[in-house]
């Protein structure tokens, strides 16, 4: 019965840590005032509304908790205390996520306490199959870990470009990994799932883009491991991120989730940006974002083949055309009724069609896409600096690379799927951001997605100067994530345990 | 002889449960107890006893009836697997779904005290057994009452390594349990009670006071806020001193909170309690001494030893300050120039102190 009313309140308030601040006296609340207990009548009206998201906190105290509730049983053991905000003029409770609390680990409170904290958007109890899934933000990690702090500030736009394209991006992994051979894959903690990563992607794309969250006019999630059936991930990435003008607790954002298996982000990229160059649409940026927690079958079992690649993770571009990173110079699309991988409704987990995935559907529809956008632009493959494409596992990408003529140095940057695993809707994305990472000014990227069912869709985008002016906003890059030495890497069964979530 | 009172005397009833409606799914507790008395008198219902005395108080002092019923009941092991997500989501909603049991705002308050009182090295470790003492008083106490949950006594050893074994600052041995329990007394006004008893005891003072729901969000997280208002105003309406009291019964929910407590209460100076326990309790005879005067806290096991049926606790305590002052305690009757004490108050809560009720008894002065 978690469709009550207090479900909903907790999230509103909880999501993004909303508080309020007296404009007259000063004292801060957590969750939203209209008066201040100390100023009385004379503050109605007078109170700002503030909020947390963005912010560090102190952990001022902390213990440890082993015996939870009874919905937070599958978290095991966590650190829990009191955060303070703003000096200490607001305090919350949280707990203490993505650590690993053995049976027996001696955590030492005084090391703890006193260090900064940043707030992090996760589920927040377990709840049964059928019900709302309760989310907040009253969790939170060091900031001297994986997971650094950022602040968000708001630029102002300088330039309009004559065609549009990215302004912003972002990438989150979880700070998890599982390691197999040579094969390193993101994890999620059991607090994470595709929402919680679609939110991190977009907000650190934003942080990224400088871009107010309030001129989103759209945004697109795709995933095929949304927790839900019928819910989109759009909404509450809309909500919790602030997007479109904000109304009440209604946001001036068009929203919606997007399904096409790995290519349900990076098909609406030609979207967005044809969105944000229509005069009338009255959208300045649309967001794009791709998130999964790629889900298989448990190894051994009808589908299991795929648990040896799958990854964690999101990516979130920004769309617009003033301060753009990367223009958009053309695309082309294909499409075919290919089923090669799948997943009934219901089901808990994808089948695949075995052989049948690579040459008639992978190689097939990549290959077309990537030629027909070249033929169309007459380029050749020398003609570009790097090329991407979809990575569900490390052979297929190289493969195709070398297919389509395109040498070791133009694709070695975009292949991450050694370090994250097959992020599905994020995967090819995440290849963009990685070269994005360390592109130059008047390069070319050619990516081609991959979407099992099956299609491809091929962008080619022309950096600019901004990429590298942007760059400096961004902690958290691809590289970060990948090679950062908080990294905790777990066995199989803690891996398929974290994966199943709460 | 004197004549008796009848149940058909009562003018009023005041009932206490702090959750029965959520762990026994009884709304409307006074039509159930109209069944049970046959009585179609006022009812209302309390979260705690101490509401509900001192609601009685008010009433009577009113002039509005003169002999009420005042009791409580809670039946918490009917929803043993769900209690502890209950306790929490009523007492500390946002810390509960932040992740919060009902141990941890104990835990914090502790760590807070320890770093606002800059306790260290051998301090700390004083400080520590001091919280076991307090523990085994209460277990020993209760060994000497047949209404208390638990009737046997514990070591400090005991209490130190449960706290080991959950690597926790506060274990097993720490906390009060969750319990069952029924409380009532009956309150008349003066000249009721003197036709109906040669030996009265008078609810001398009475005051609440209410804090934040949410913990982390109050001024000072090393006390209880309002316990020092309740404690002032019923002492302000007594005329008393914190030390005209020598029975305590305080809500010792945590050992914790028995230690911040006897601060919160005037008996001792903030960050000092501790001492004074280990001190106490290191040749324990049977009080707390504290600036040369002795106080003897919790004679009934506490909430730890007696129990805590959060809805019925309240009775207990005062059901104890009661008999301690009627000299009709038994083997743990405690004396005061040998003689039964002549003031004594009890300390409830709801919630984690976000209320605090303290009620001060007081008997004619032997002649």
């Amino acid at each position: 019965m978690s469709s009550e009313p207090i479900e909903r309140r907790v999230s509103y308030l909880g999501d993004r840590l909303k508080a309020s601040r007296c404009k007259i006296c000063g004292k801060e609340y957590f969750e939203v005032r209209d008066y201040c207990g100390n100023c009385g009548r004379k503050s109605f009206g007078k109170m700002a509304s503030i909020d947390l998201f963005y912010e560090k906190g102190k952990l001022e105290l902390c213990t440890l908790v082993k015996e939870p509730t009874n919905k937070f049983m599958k978290l095991g053991s966590y650190v829990y205390g009191i955060v303070s905000f703003h000096n200490g003029k607001i305090r919350v409770s949280g707990r203490l996520t993505d650590r690993i609390v053995n049976n027996g680990d001696a955590v030492d409170f005084s090391s703890l306490e006193g260090r900064e904290v940043v707030p992090r958007f996760r589920r927040r109890y377990s709840v049964g199959r059928s019900d709302v899934v309760p989310t907040i933000s009253l969790a939170f990690t060091l900031a001297d870990e994986y997971y650094p702090h950022q602040e968000y500030t708001v630029v102002k736009p300088s330039k309009e470009y004559d065609v549009p394209g990215i302004v912003g991006y972002g990438v989150y992994t979880s700070r998890f990994r599982i390691k197999e051979g040579s094969l390193e894959r993101s994890v999620p903690f059991i607090d994470e799932d595709a929402v919680t990563a679609a939110v991190e992607a977009g907000k650190i794309a934003l942080i990224h883009s400088g871009v107010d969250s309030s001129l989103v006019g759209k945004i697109y999630v795709g995933s095929e491991s949304n927790p839900y059936a019928v819910k989109p991930i759009a909404s509450k990435v809309a909500q919790v991120l602030k997007l479109g003008e904000e109304d009440g607790d209604v946001q001036g954002v068009d929203a919606v989730d997007t399904e096409f298996a790995c290519k349900a982000a990076s098909s609406m990229f030609k979207d967005a940006a044809s969105l944000v160059n229509y005069p009338q649409s009255g959208v300045q940026y649309a967001m794009v974002i791709g998130a999964d927690n790629s889900q298989a079958a448990p190894r051994g079992c009808p589908g299991g083949e795929l648990d040896v690649f799958v990854g964690y993770g999101g990516s979130a571009f920004i769309f617009g055309k003033y301060d753009v990173i990367a223009e958009i110079e053309g695309w082309y699309s294909c499409t075919s009724d290919t089923p090669d991988f799948w997943r009934r409704d219901g089901e808990l987990f994808p089948m695949h069609g075995g052989r049948f995935t690579g040459d008639p559907a992978y190689f097939k529809h990549v290959r077309k896409a990537t030629t027909k956008l070249m033929e169309r632009l007459n380029l050749q493959a020398g003609d570009v600096d790097y090329f991407v494409t979809h990575q569900p596992n490390p052979q297929f990408p190289v493969k195709v690379a070398k297919q389509l003529g395109f040498k070791d140095e133009q694709y070695a940057v975009s292949l991450q799927v050694n370090k994250f695993g097959n992020t599905y809707s994020g995967c090819s994305p995440v290849g963009l951001a990685a070269v994005l990472d360390v592109a130059k000014p008047e390069e070319r990227i050619l990516i081609t997605s991959y979407g099992s069912g099956a299609g491809s869709d091929a962008y080619l985008l022309r950096t600019t100067s901004q990429l590298v002016d942007k760059r400096q906003r961004q902690k958290l890059n691809v590289k970060f994530q990948a090679e950062n030495p908080f990294l905790e890497y777990v066995d199989y069964t803690t891996y398929r345990r974290l994966k199943l979530g709460m | 002889m004197k004549k008796l009172g009848e149940r058909k005397d009562l003018e009023a009833c005041y009932l206490s449960d702090c959750f029965l409606p959520i762990t026994n799914k009884l709304g409307l507790e006074e039509g159930f107890l109209s069944e049970l008395t046959e009585l179609h008198v006022p009812m209302e219902v309390t979260r705690s006893v101490s509401a509900a005395l001192l609601t009685a108080c008010h009433a009577i002092q009113a002039g509005v009836c003169n002999t009420v019923l005042v009791g409580g009941i809670e039946k918490m092991t009917d929803r043993w697997d769900k209690i502890r997500d209950d306790l929490m989501l009523l007492e500390d909603p946002w810390s509960y779904y932040a992740g919060g049991t009902p141990e941890t705002n104990h835990e914090l308050m502790l760590r807070a005290y320890i770093k606002k009182y800059g306790i260290t090295g051998e301090n700390l470790d004083k400080l520590n057994v001091a919280l076991a003492q307090v523990s085994v008083k209460n277990h020993a106490n209760a060994t000497k009452n047949k209404y208390a949950q638990f009737q046997r006594t514990i070591t400090v050893d005991q209490v130190l390594s449960a706290r080991k074994a959950a690597q926790k600052p506060l274990g097993l041995y720490d906390f009060a349990p969750v319990s069952d329990g029924a409380s009532a007394l009956i309150l008349t006004s003066e000249a009721v009670a003197k036709k109906l008893t040669a030996k009265p005891v008078y609810v001398m003072g009475y005051s609440s006071a209410t804090d934040y729901l949410n913990f982390p969000a109050r001024d000072d997280l090393t006390h209880f806020a309002a316990t020092k208002i309740a404690m002032k105003n019923a002492l302000k309406m007594t005329g008393k001193t914190p030390w005209d009291l020598q029975v305590v019964e305080l809500y010792d929910q945590s050992t914790v909170m028995e230690l911040v407590s006897l601060e919160d209460l005037g008996f001792c100076e903030p960050g000092t309690a501790w001492k004074s326990i280990n001190e106490s309790c290191s040749d324990y005879k049977g009080y707390y001494e504290i600036n040369g005067n002795q106080l003897f806290v919790n004679m009934n096991g506490g909430l730890k030893a007696d129990g805590n049926p959060l809805g019925a606790t309240g009775g207990a305590q005062i059901f104890e300050v009661f008999r301690q002052l009627r000299g009709e305690a038994g083997d743990r009757q405690v004396k005061s120039d040998q003689k039964p004490p002549q003031f004594g108050c009890a300390l409830e809560f709801e919630g984690f102190g976000t209320k605090a009720y303290v009620s001060i008894l007081g008997r004619e002065k032997d002649e």
